[in-house]
Parts: C-alpha cells; sequence; structure tokens
C-alpha cells in the first residue's frame, strides 16, 4: 500500500503543482488583459511596417535605400515599457524589405548607437592606433549621415464605461522625417482599446 | 358598386406599383440594419428567432474575393473582401505567411495574427502588403478572435 502511495500519488502531487506553461507566441489563444502585452506590440509593428512599405515612400526611384535612425519613442502610458519591443520590429522588417538600411552612428537613444563606432576612431586617434593595421582602421569621413529618422509616441487613456467596466485606449504613434529639409514623409497612428472590468489595474 | 371598383383599382395600383418599386442593390454598397427598411433580422420580434436561426445554420463569413497585385515599388498586395452573413457582428483573425519564389516563407514580424471586426450582414474588405520584395505568393490563414 505504502509502495503503490509513492507510486501514483507523489509523482500525482508534483505535477499538479506544476501549472506554469509556456506560451505560444505564434499562435497564442490566451485572454486578453489590459495591460499591454506582446500580442499588442506586435499588432501595433506589423501594421506600421504594413503601413510603411504600402505608403511606397521608403522607394527610391533609382533602387538605393534610405538611411534611416531611430530617433526617440516616448512611453506615455502608465506602464512600464520599452519601446525597442515596437521599433527593434519595425527596425527588422525594414531591413529586410531591402527599402533602408539602419545606421548605429546616431539615435535618439543608447541602445540604437553603438558605441564601437566612435571608440574604435577615438583609439585611432590615440597613441594605441599604431598598434592596427591602418588599412583596417576607418578613415575619416566614412561615416554615412542618416538620411530619415524615426520617432514617435504610446500613449494611454483610460475611461470610465460604467459601474463596473473600464476603457483603456492605447495609441501607438509613429513618424518619419526626412532629415535634410525636416518634411515629415509618413505617419501612422494605431489604437488597441481594451474594455474589461474596474477590478483590473491597467499598469 | 362603383365606389368598390375604385376601391380595388386604387389598392392594386398602390400594390402593383410598389411591387416595381425594387429597391436599387449594389454589392459594393451595404445598407445597415436601421437604415433600410425593417426585415427578419432586423425586427425587434423576430431578431432573436432569426438570430438564432442563423447561429443553427452556421451563417458567418464567406469569402467574396481576393485580388492580388503588385505595386508601384514591387511589393506584393493582396486585397480580401468578405460577406458577414450573420445577424451579429463578428471578429475573426487572421494571419498571412508570404512565399518566395522558391516556395520558402518570407520572415517577417509582420506575420501575426491580426484581427477584423466584421459589421453585421455586411461587406468588408482588408489589404495587406508583403514584407519583402522576394514574395510571389501567400497563404493566409484564419481563426476565431480569442476573446
Amino acid at each position: 500500500m505504502k509502495k503503490l502511495f509513492f507510486l501514483f500519488v507523489i509523482p500525482l502531487m508534483v505535477t499538479g503543482c506544476n501549472d506554469v506553461q509556456r506560451i505560444d507566441t505564434v499562435n497564442d489563444q490566451g485572454k486578453q488583459v489590459m495591460s499591454l502585452d506582446y500580442r499588442d506590440f506586435d499588432q501595433a509593428a506589423s501594421q506600421c511596417i504594413q503601413s510603411l512599405i504600402e505608403s511606397g515612400v521608403l522607394a527610391k526611384t533609382d533602387g538605393s535605400r534610405y538611411v534611416l535612425s531611430t530617433g526617440v519613442i516616448i512611453n506615455d502610458t502608465m506602464q512600464r515599457i520599452d519601446t525597442e519591443q515596437l521599433t527593434a520590429k519595425i527596425e527588422k522588417d525594414l531591413m529586410n524589405s531591402g527599402l533602408v538600411v539602419m545606421t548605429s552612428a546616431v539615435g535618439g537613444t543608447a541602445s540604437n548607437r553603438d558605441d564601437t563606432v566612435y571608440g574604435l576612431r577615438d583609439v585611432r586617434d590615440s597613441s594605441r592606433g599604431e598598434e592596427f593595421n591602418q588599412d583596417t582602421l576607418p578613415k575619416q569621413g566614412q561615416i554615412i549621415a542618416p538620411e530619415l529618422s524615426m520617432t514617435g509616441k504610446i500613449f494611454q487613456r483610460n475611461l470610465t464605461y460604467d459601474k463596473h467596466k473600464q476603457q483603456v485606449e492605447y495609441y501607438f504613434e509613429l513618424k518619419v522625417t526626412n532629415l535634410k529639409t525636416g518634411l515629415r514623409f509618413w505617419q501612422n497612428e494605431v489604437l488597441i482599446g481594451k474594455r474589461g472590468s474596474n477590478k483590473t489595474v491597467a499598469w | 358598386m362603383k365606389k368598390y371598383f375604385l376601391l380595388l383599382f386604387y389598392t392594386t395600383s398602390v400594390f402593383l406599383l410598389n411591387g416595381c418599386n425594387e429597391p436599387y442593390k449594389d454589392d459594393r454598397v451595404t445598407v445597415s440594419s436601421g437604415v433600410s427598411r425593417s426585415t427578419l433580422a432586423d425586427n425587434i420580434l423576430t431578431r432573436p428567432v432569426y438570430g438564432a436561426f442563423t447561429l443553427l445554420v452556421g451563417y458567418g463569413i464567406d469569402l467574396k474575393d481576393v485580388k492580388v497585385f503588385k505595386n508601384e515599388a514591387g511589393f506584393l498586395e493582396i486585397q480580401v473582401t468578405g460577406h458577414n452573413r450573420a445577424v451579429y457582428n463578428k471578429s475573426f483573425d487572421y494571419k498571412v505567411d508570404w512565399i518566395d519564389a522558391n516556395g520558402i516563407s518570407v520572415d517577417s514580424k509582420a506575420a501575426v495574427w491580426n484581427t477584423i471586426f466584421a459589421k453585421s450582414r455586411s461587406i468588408f474588405s482588408f489589404k495587406t502588403v508583403a514584407p519583402s520584395r522576394d514574395a510571389v505568393d501567400f497563404r493566409m490563414n484564419t481563426r476565431p478572435t480569442p476573446n
């Protein structure tokens, strides 16, 4: 009897406690949450990518690619968001589309810049630079300046729907500006609205 | 007797004239319930029965048309037109996988489930564009929107 207990009951108890599941991020059928989750970022990014490519503003007539830098994306929501959750997806698809090449020399946030670009130049100009094969060091005037910059904002509005429900609206706004002329080439807004219990906190 | 003939003539004429006055129809324009005249599906008394019937029969989204074209920048675009035959608004998700000339799926962050909200008994359409010029074909899957 004791053996049976150890054989069947104990394993059952152990597996019963293990209620952690890995999310199928490709075909997630999980319930919606009031806060922003990865599905919202996926959808916002997807719509922005579609809009940018469809607009045709990134297609140069000579077939060459624009140099794009990512500026500041303001998080004006009540949530702690890394805005790169949005921009990284857009950047990836835009680069894969063959329309743009991203620059790491200039950017709105430190994570968009690669300090090695300037670090290597500092080394070149220092006494340590002589240790390098001079042909492999970057020369002056080789960095390509960005032609376009992508900036944006994510903001949130909380509304009372009725006694028991609240409505939360999330706006994803993105803009692409021509840095030479200052003219805005493209902009898009994606709205994701959620309605749910007042008991849920949207931050 | 003459009075009755006149009355009969009058009612028949009204009936016939009304019958000739068929409403103009164009598939591209949906005259929604509450805008057009009342039907079984709109009537406050018959609507629940009609709704239950459509649910039973399984009225839902019908595909009407798929247009595929290349835009000026050389990217493949598709426009899907459908018809929500149910008396209730319906939402569903779709996901497009783009295929290149070798039959390989084109990797894209835009290949996610997107939601479409289709109004009851209305035509709807949506457009989507390939993320790369390499895409020459597509596969589209749909699913009910998770609650």
